[in-house]
């Protein structure tokens, strides 16, 4: 994708914001850029990069927003994505984003950006806040120790703004660097000369191997013979072998003490405390006792949008009144002039491509998913889900996890698939798997959750507590066993707490825009595609042989009705399908209370859907689906079946 | 730790060190004894054997350091300062190697042996105050306050100690982070958390979290054990 924008728009200079997290970059972007702006995730992660033309000193640019970093040298897949961006190609110029109130930890990336040898501004912005808090920056000085442009900003009130623009003709290349202790110094110059050329400095580079920066190496390997990657890797361990520490940790502290020398010649700070109104609520949200309530809030909010609004009255609205009355009557009209059977029953019969796989992706689960989009958007921007993860850290460490595991899983409440592929975001590959599982266990997607809670709802209270007990019961004592049965230690979880803040509307309209894109095209395909299996299934009757196949599993263990053994088939396919199955079983009077719990007991633990499968393929590897599926499939049949024992032995009805 | 030590001032008296390490062992046995209440003679005999027994007692005896009293012995002033400080070195060491360098208990001991006999009296203060002044050797056992740790009782909190004992609310600055958790060290130095920093506690459930100037972190209790702060108030 991006070399088509080369492609078509080659001449045009590339400007990169670039700075921390939570520093106003999207805000400053959204002021440089028109209206048509692109997110898409950068090839290969999850991590979104902005883009948008803007047209600045009489040139056209295409301004890129980076996703916030807190160093180059890449510990996260952010500050990869961002490095490598920065790595592309030359001749780009980088706006450096500060947090005026942070000006050294900007000053780390200040000053590897000018170890890059690349242009830069620096823009000192929340210039109010940081003068609310009397702290004062000399930014004349400041511009003169790093013999760059930096000017302030207050992004949000598009103040400062003009003098950002001017400053682009000024862009330069930072004069102040670090020195490093000698050992390291002679490392760099030892590795320079090995290193191929590149649009950052062959010094940056050096550097970055240094600090074992391993995502260089398919890049390096690509340039660089074999017998010098091997000398290269020679220096990086003969250094290492000097320092108790790991050498990226000495560099990052050398830095820092630069920085804090520039902090001290350019900034005063006043001991005024200033109390900012969000930050309460932020403090209150980690609270081990205010935090339950806000928490229990936010969850019926979340509930109330995509619950209500998404599940219940947009998904009214476009099955009901669109596909309902509208496309499915008249497509099935149209369809009659198809004088093939066949096809006609491919496009509107009963696993038909309209009927079924478009009404399911976007009368259905689309709304509900867009709405959970919104909702997380909302809550991303806002800057509470990192307060989550520290509230349920502890809860979580029982399962071998960390509070950071919260961000997955919650998103799996909205799919699963994409879910799997956010598990990413956490640090070690034991809660990667330990994530994963769980998801394909026990999280029901939205669409899913949706159906259940419907058919829960229409028996008792104590029928959906016993639901959400046995499942969470489940997923617990999974978690806790597979914790001790998965090699590797415990990752001790450092998290930044950004501040709170009111999200930005558009942000979080551009966003969600952006994922239901995103949606449309990886989920819609696979819709088409399960239906189509489904459809050829049903043709040659391998539904029927599979059906009879699994008879004295359903019906004596799980004691449940011939026909959900069909519910369960589909249920592989589409999750939601499978409970959807279930929900016209029992309008049609053919499962018993007791039945319907058991079933959706049983369809809630059971195997992922065949998207989430094929993306747990992708991203953990064969090993991992095939022990998951081999794991969750007896967990499903055992609990279910256990379930309807007990129940029946008991006598309760729900 | 590539000390070097400068021998030959004190009352050496031209003794050899191997001679000078063997006495420090040996009042350092007698010290062990006297704390568990064990100074008859048979106890001294049942510690290092009869043979050795009798040598012990005659160098000691012979450099007033210990005297015998019908069939107990006892330290005379001089000698229970040297054994003191001997036991106050080997106990700081254990504490260094088992706090700061996270050695197991067993691999601690045999080290400290060899601290006890090269540690300079200006270093084993430093040790002392950078540790905080414990009072407790990794065992239990109480270690000879020194003249760093009499200066010290006038102020309340030792000064140095984990961030994690840090009370909501106070800050500290932060002295060294254990690299127990090497892969955590380049995160946290990214988000500016490095010895010289300044950082505030601000909650310590149900997660710990830092304020470290305009920054705030969240992190488990393990790591905040080990990162060891200099206590403002």
């Amino acid at each position: 994708m991006d070399h088509s924008i080369l492609g078509e728009q080659g001449s045009m200079k590339k400007l990169l914001l670039v700075g921390n997290p939570n520093v106003g970059k999207s805000v400053l972007f959204s002021s440089l850029t028109g209206r048509y702006v692109t997110v898409s995730n950068y090839p290969g992660t999850t991590v979104e990069v902005s883009r948008g033309n803007a047209r600045l000193l009489g040139r056209l640019w295409q301004v890129i927003d980076t996703p916030g970093v807190n160093n180059l040298l890449p510990h996260s897949e952010d500050e990869r994505v961002t490095r490598d961006l920065l790595m592309e190609e030359g001749g780009h110029k980088v706006i450096q984003v500060a947090d005026a109130k942070n000006l050294r930890r900007a000053l780390l990336i200040t000053l590897e950006l000018a170890e890059m040898g690349l242009n830069q501004i620096l823009v000192l912005n929340m210039e109010d806040e940081a003068r609310d808090l009397g702290i004062q920056i000399d930014v004349h000085k400041l511009s003169e120790v790093l013999g760059i442009p930096v000017v302030t900003t207050v992004a949000t009130r598009k103040k400062g703004l003009d003098r950002v623009i001017q400053s682009l003709e000024k862009m330069r290349v930072g004069s102040c660097t670090t020195s490093f202790a000698p050992e390291i110094e002679q490392a760099v110059a030892d590795l320079e000369p090995l290193l191929p050329e590149a649009p950052i400095s062959r010094r940056s580079l050096a550097l970055m191997l240094l600090c074992g920066d391993e995502t260089l190496s398919a890049w390096l390997n690509a340039r660089v013979t074999e017998r010098d990657v091997a000398r290269i890797e020679q220096i990086c361990r003969a250094l290492q072998t000097k320092y108790e520490e790991p050498v990226a940790y000495v560099v990052n502290r050398q830095r820092l003490l630069k920085a804090d020398q520039i902090v001290d010649q350019v900034m005063r700070k006043g001991i005024q405390e200033f109390p900012r109104r969000f930050q309460r609520i932020g403090d209150f949200s980690m609270h081990p006792i205010w935090g339950l309530p806000i928490l229990l809030t936010v969850l019926f909010l979340i509930y109330l949008v995509v619950g209500r609004f998404g599940a219940g009255f947009l998904v009214d609205l476009i099955e009901n009144e669109f596909f309902g009355q509208v496309l499915v009557p008249w497509t099935q009209k149209a369809a009659q002039l198809i004088p093939i059977a066949f096809l006609r029953d491919l496009l509107v019969g009963q696993y038909g491509l309209v009927t079924m796989a478009l009404t399911y992706a976007l009368a259905i689960v689309l709304p509900i998913v867009g709405t959970f989009f919104f909702a997380f958007g909302v809550l991303e921007d806002s800057g509470y889900m990192p307060r989550l993860a520290v509230l349920v850290n502890k809860a979580f460490k029982l399962v071998g996890l960390s509070g950071k595991a919260v961000l997955p899983l919650l998103l799996g409440l909205g799919c699963d698939t994409m879910a799997t592929l956010t598990a990413r975001i956490l640090d070690t590959k034991r809660e990667r798997i330990l994530v994963t599982l769980l998801l394909a266990l026990g999280v029901p997607c939205s669409a899913q959750l949706g159906v259940i809670l419907g058919m829960l709802g229409g028996l008792s209270m104590g029928a959906v507590l016993i639901w959400a007990g046995v499942v969470m019961a489940t997923m617990l004592l999974v978690g806790f066993l597979a914790a001790r049965v998965l090699p590797g230690e415990e990752g001790a979880f450092v998290l930044e707490i950004p501040p709170m803040r009111v999200p930005q509307l558009r942000n979080v309209l551009v966003k969600t825009t952006a994922r239901v894109e995103w949606y449309l095209k990886e989920a819609v395909p696979l819709f088409i595609l399960a239906t189509l299996i489904l459809f050829i299934l049903d043709r040659i009757g391998v539904l029927e042989t599979l059906q009879s196949t699994f008879q004295p599993l359903v019906s004596s263990w799980l004691g449940l009705p011939q026909r959900t053994t069909e519910a369960f088939l589909i249920g592989f396919l589409r999750r939601d399908y499978g409970a959807a199955g279930l929900y016209s079983l029992s309008r049609q009077g053919e499962l018993d209370p007791i039945q319907v719990l058991v079933s959706l007991v049983t369809i809630t633990l059971f195997v992922p859907c065949v998207a989430n499968l094929m993306m747990i393929f992708k991203e953990r590897g064969w090993r991992t689906a095939v022990s998951i599926v081999l794991v969750v499939f007896p967990v499903a049949f055992g609990v279910g079946g256990l379930l309807n024992h007990v129940l029946r032995w008991t006598g309760w009805t729900p | 730790m590539r000390h070097r030590h400068r021998r030959g001032h004190g009352s050496s008296q031209g003794r050899s060190m191997e001679d000078e390490q063997r006495l420090e062992e040996y009042l350092e046995t007698l010290w062990y004894l006297q704390e568990e209440g064990r100074q008859e003679l048979s106890h001294i005999k049942d510690a290092v054997g009869e043979a050795e027994a009798s040598h012990l007692l005659l160098a000691l005896m012979e450099n007033r350091w210990v005297r015998v009293d019908g069939d107990r012995f006892c330290f005379e002033p001089e000698g229970a300062q040297k054994a003191s400080q001997i036991v106050r070195r080997h106990r700081l060491a254990e504490r260094l190697l088992h706090d700061v360098l996270d050695m197991g208990p067993d691999q601690v001991e045999e080290d400290a042996c060899r601290f006890e006999h090269i540690l300079s009296a200006d270093a084993t203060e430093s040790i002392c105050t950078f540790l905080g002044h414990p009072q407790t050797c990794p065992h239990g056992r109480p270690i000879p306050p020194g003249p760093c740790c009499q200066r010290f009782v006038k102020e309340v909190t030792p000064l140095v100690r984990p961030l994690a004992d840090l009370n909501p609310g106070q800050q500290g600055t932060i002295t060294f982070i254990t690299p127990k958790f090497r892969s955590r060290l380049h995160q946290l130095s990214s988000l500016g958390v490095i010895p010289g920093t300044s950082v505030r506690l601000r909650q310590r459930h149900p997660t710990f979290v830092i304020q470290v100037g305009e920054s705030t972190i969240a992190m488990d209790a393990d790591l905040a054990r080990n990162i060891f702060v200099r206590s403002q108030g």
